[in-house]
């Protein structure tokens, strides 16, 4: 069984891949072809956790910051688009690179929504917070991400563009109607809600960025981890 | 555990898989609500129904805008209902959106139901070979997000005796001291989660593949339920492939006619869909008979027992 199972699976993701693509080909459904590209997108870095040379300690460490940004998700529930996720993802992804990043927010993502619904949006939000720890990895090091304000500027443009990504979601269940005037609604819609969470995200940044960046600091160097 | 949820988790996965499968590809109202009802039905027998009500809501916020673009944007179509802003409304195009909200409720109620049948444990025997590392870490996860949340009640609890609290004083105070309960479950869960790594580590975690002890074993009703879902699921792409099981909208709405290659292929959606509760229903039906004792023989006259399943027992 063990042999045998990487090429079952990978047999079975072309399948279900050249599905997608007659799909939306014959159809003009993009629903499957959509949510099998993002799960593409997001397979690589799952693929290098695998792959690589982890302690213990770092694999829970990866979890407790996950499940610290998945409960703060839920004291602010009633309040849409206001979630510290975001800030907490922006700062561990800040202290640990790139690849943590990206883990700790997609994990975070799925986690959080088994208690508000998983759905076929999950994927895009594993994707979208991935995306937000992997560039506050990759930008740690420059003079813009070294300084308070650029930090909040960096957290506060993401809450824009994660409310963009989220409305490619919106938009491509609905091919008949994709026009400019469509894409415009949608994006003047959720104006509003992007604009609390890029607001949030600098509040809850600016909050938490002194305290939290010590702290993470402190622990990566006293017990030598994510080096 | 009994019913459906006794069975080997792998029916429970190709299940759920194919029903997601099966949502993305079909496009038909039949289809999609005939799978809905199964799998509510399927929640009811196990006792889910307030889960069900209590998720409604956030679905329906989700699910509703489609409906509502979908004909404000899409002017195709033959049928004008009437024209709303000098725009014409047409039939096809608020079918359309109609559609893709049923599409986005029932992978709701996919998951709904997944999350109660699929438990963490029966999770990690299938994927900790396949991936344990990413597993572990989902795992780990999903187990600390109670745990903070008992962890922060408590800190709050502590702290509001010092007069650090989040439910009085002035925005910045408050907002301050939240900041405080925060960073405490921060550190507190960091010391405490360090050390159960190293007690992973002392317990010699990732020296050699990972193992695992594990329940479940493929019995004889596991596999005759595999192979009926495998026969549902073959019928159904045979059918797909053929080019039903597709409301055709546009460019105008087709009278839907129900030829029998199309009845057949939807008889083999019922069998895929309705299994598992089949399975429940009957574990339902003969518990529910072995207690009435004017019937003593309906279960003892049986043969073959194990459809009760010995796990249930």
């Amino acid at each position: 069984m063990a042999k045998i199972r990487f090429p079952v699976l990978i047999a079975l993701g072309l399948f279900i891949g050249a599905l997608a693509l007659s799909s939306a080909l014959k159809d003009r459904h993009y629903l499957l072809l959509s949510l099998v590209l993002l799960c593409a997108a997001l397979l690589p870095l799952f693929l290098r956790l695998e792959r690589r040379k982890l302690e213990p300690r770092e694999l829970v460490l990866l979890a407790v910051l996950a499940a610290l940004a998945a409960v703060s998700r839920i004291p602010f529930a009633a309040l849409p688009s206001v979630k510290p996720v975001s800030a907490i993802v922006i700062l561990s992804a800040y202290v640990f690179g790139a690849e943590a990043g990206f883990l700790i927010g997609a994990v975070a993502a799925l986690v959080s929504n088994l208690y508000f619904g998983q759905g076929p949006w999950t994927p895009w939000q594993m994707f979208a917070w991935g995306m937000v720890g992997l560039t506050a990895g990759w930008l740690r090091n420059t003079r813009w991400m070294r300084t308070r304000p650029g930090l909040l500027l960096f957290g506060f443009i993401w809450g824009f563009l994660f409310g963009w990504i989220m409305n490619i979601w919106h938009l491509i269940g609905l091919p008949d109607a994709f026009s400019w005037g469509l894409i415009a609604t949608v994006y003047a819609a959720s104006f509003y809600f992007d604009l609390a969470h890029a607001l949030s995200n600098v509040v809850f940044l600016s909050i938490l960025a002194g305290g939290w960046i010590k702290v993470l600091e402190r622990f990566r160097k006293k017990y030598g981890l994510l080096r | 555990m009994s019913g459906f949820r006794s069975m080997h988790p792998s029916v429970a996965v190709v299940y759920y898989a194919g029903l997601l499968l099966f949502t993305l590809l079909l496009f038909h109202p039949v289809f999609l609500l005939t799978e809905i009802a199964a799998l509510l039905g399927l929640m009811l027998l196990q006792g889910q129904g307030r889960r069900i009500a209590g998720s409604l809501a956030f679905c329906l916020i989700v699910a509703v805008p489609a409906a509502l673009l979908n004909p404000l944007f899409s002017h195709r179509g033959a049928v004008i209902l009437f024209y709303f802003m000098d725009q014409p409304i047409t039939l096809e195009a608020v079918l359309y959106g109609l559609m893709m909200m049923v599409v986005l409720i029932s992978v709701f109620v996919i998951f709904l139901s997944y999350n109660y049948t699929v438990t963490p444990d029966k999770f990690m025997y299938l994927f900790a070979s396949t991936a344990p590392k990413s597993a572990l870490i989902t795992l780990m996860t999903l187990r600390f997000v109670p745990l903070f949340q008992r962890r922060l009640r408590r800190i709050a609890l502590i702290q509001g005796a010092r007069g650090v609290s989040v439910r009085e004083g002035s925005l910045r105070s408050r907002m301050s001291d939240g900041m405080t309960l925060l960073k405490t479950l921060l550190t507190w869960s960091l010391e405490e989660a360090l050390q159960t790594a190293d007690s992973m580590k002392a317990r010699g975690y990732g020296i050699r593949r990972r193992t695992s002890y594990a329940v479940y074993r493929l019995d004889r009703r596991d596999i005759r339920v595999l192979a009926g879902l495998g026969a549902g699921a073959l019928g159904t792409l045979w059918g797909w492939f053929q080019g039903y099981g597709m409301l055709m909208l546009y460019p105008r709405l087709k009278p839907p006619v129900f030829t029998w290659q199309e009845a057949a292929m939807y008889a083999a959606f019922c069998l895929f869909a309705a299994l598992p509760l089949w399975v429940e229903g009957k574990e339902k039906w003969l518990w529910r008979s072995s207690a009435r004792k004017s019937l003593p023989s309906a279960i003892q006259g049986k043969k073959g027992l194990h459809w009760t399943g010995y796990r249930s027992q």
